[in-house]
């Protein structure tokens, strides 16, 4: 009961199923009543909505009509199959040329941009080679301007020696050049200056240590001349800087003299070119005070303040009071403000070219 | 290929002919319509034996192919019927291809059922409406309706039974169908 129940509500939705019209194959057997009862069915249900089907229906029961039926159905089919094909493959042909057109324009771009590309990364490569190019050789400046002319921060923090470091950049300057002088400041990367740094030390340190003078890589004149004499007492000169006696100055004065003296001996035809041994000293010892800076530029405060304090007690009263007065620099930005103040009160006692600045420093802390 | 695009729907082909202008699709389709349009043509061809076949055809197809770009086809067999009609009609003039109100609601209520198909809650829903609508019926209709799709009867049969021709038994089925599909679709 359920299922017939079942059945006829599907049969009422078949009122509405969509059926396809009768094909070439169907149309003569219903007219010949050779299809069978459900076939029949399926084709009056459809019959009863398609016009077109019933009136071919219709037409084709009407006599003398059946006969040029198929004749006329073969020759239309074959018209339109043969209209349609060489259309067809004309539509095939260009529409397979428009890909092959399409592809090759896609070849040509994914090209063009590749080149674009390619062209881009070049410049690009380019112009960061040249950029690092004039990096290397600006840095190279700045080292020397660093190490040989008066550093950035220096005016600001001593003013008042400005025309004296300006006065110093022509042997400096000579000094970089000319590679028979001593080059301790020359590097001004740090790793370099701490390179050359112990180079300007070894001097001292070596003589100290009696060792030979030849372990003294391109020292400055005066200590190379000092370590080429043995018969000079050489711990009398290992005590040069730290410890100023007078016993100490007296006998590097008397270096000095030999000094000047050999040196007039040993270059006696290049004198022109070469300068005083006098001058060679206070050379190195503006050298130290500029290594020394350089080591306050990059923050190492305590490398620069032991050797502004080896500085401090050098013969050269100029350099020792810059010397003193960057120590108390140092210990100001280091916060020891008594010892800058002590060192203050030391440049200012020393009535020097800095006592200005240094009385001001003072008054300002 | 041509197999392939055979077994495509009337509404496939006239998608493929119309966005991909696919000409073979068009030849499908019309090929598919062939052998009615000749059969429908035939009675017309007797009336005018100066008309050819020849000519007739042709002009057909190509009117066909025209409205086949242009206009909005539902359903295949009324538009290549309308074509035709309209072709002997008036021969100079193309009339567009319109769809009839009972035509648009007969294919409303197919696609209705047609997507019921898979969803058990619409179909009971559309049975329940059906039903109604037949109560609503004429009783005349009715009973052809049920003995027509229920009781499986032929025209043949109906025709007998009522003692008129075939024709006009498909003509009162297919009346009963619009009133149908109307009242489902109000």
């Amino acid at each position: 009961m359920p299922n017939n129940i079942h059945n006829e509500n599907e049969k009422l939705l078949k009122i509405f199923a969509g059926i396809r019209c009768l094909n070439k194959d169907q149309l003569p057997r219903y007219l010949e009543g050779r299809l069978t009862d459900v076939e029949k069915h399926l084709v009056e249900q459809h019959l009863v909505d398609c016009d077109l089907c019933a009136e071919a229906l219709l037409a084709l029961q009407q006599e003398g009509l059946m006969e040029q039926y198929p004749s006329l159905s073969t020759g239309i089919q074959q018209y339109i199959r043969d209209s349609i094909k060489p259309v067809s493959q004309v539509h095939k042909m260009e529409h397979y040329a428009r890909k092959v057109k399409q592809r090759e324009s896609m070849l040509i771009y994914f090209w063009l941009a590749a080149f674009i590309l390619g062209g881009g990364a070049l410049l690009f490569g380019i112009s960061q080679y040249s950029g690092h190019k004039p990096a290397a050789a600006r840095t190279a400046v700045q080292v020397v301007s660093a190490s040989v002319a008066s550093p950035a921060p220096a005016p600001a923090v001593v003013p008042a020696d400005s025309t004296q470091l300006q006065s110093s950049h022509k042997p400096a300057t000579l000094a970089a050049t000319n590679p028979a002088t001593p080059a301790p400041v020359i590097p001004a990367v740090k790793k370099d200056t701490v390179k050359a740094a112990p180079a300007v030390k070894k001097p001292v340190v070596d003589s100290a240590a009696k060792k030979p003078p030849v372990a003294a890589p391109k020292p400055p004149d005066s200590s190379k001349k000092v370590a080429d004499k043995p018969k000079e007492n050489t711990a009398v000169a290992a005590k040069p800087t730290a410890k100023d006696t007078p016993a100490a100055q007296i006998v590097k004065s008397k270096e000095k003299e030999n000094d000047k003296k050999d040196d007039n001996d040993n270059k006696p035809k290049t004198g022109a070119n070469t300068a005083p041994a006098t001058s060679g000293k206070v050379d190195t010892d503006e050298y130290l005070y500029k290594a020394a800076m350089v080591y306050q530029q990059h923050g190492d405060l305590d490398e620069a303040i032991s050797r502004y304090k080896h500085l401090s007690g050098t013969s050269n009263s100029r350099v020792s009071e810059m010397a003193r007065y960057q120590m108390a620099v140092c210990y100001r930005s280091k916060g020891q403000m008594g010892k800058a103040k002590r060192m203050f009160k030391e440049v200012v006692r020393m009535d020097g070219t800095m006592k200005q600045a240094a009385q001001q420093a003072l008054d300002n802390m | 290929m041509y197999q392939q695009l055979s077994n495509l729907s009337d509404r496939e082909l006239i998608s493929r002919a119309r966005k991909l202008k696919d000409r073979e699709a068009e030849g499908v389709l019309l090929e598919r319509y062939s052998h009615l349009m000749v059969a429908v043509c035939l009675p017309y061809l007797k009336k005018n034996p100066g008309t050819g076949a020849q000519t007739v055809f042709p002009q057909l197809l190509q009117r066909l192919s025209n409205g086949l770009k242009v206009q909005s086809i539902q359903k295949a067999n009324e538009w290549v019927h309308q074509t035709i009609k309209t072709y002997f009609a008036q021969p100079e003039k193309q009339v567009p291809y319109y769809p009839s109100r009972e035509s648009r609601d007969r294919l409303h209520t197919e696609n209705r059922v047609e997507k019921a198909a898979n969803n058990t809650i619409e179909k009971q829903a559309l049975i329940a409406q059906v039903k109604t609508a037949i109560a609503k019926l004429g009783n005349d209709d009715r009973y052809l309706m049920e003995q027509f799709y229920l009781e499986n009867k032929t025209f043949a049969d109906l025709a007998a039974q009522k003692g008129t021709t075939v024709d006009k038994i498909r003509n009162q089925l297919k009346k009963a169908k619009s009133r149908l599909a109307t009242q489902l679709t109000n």
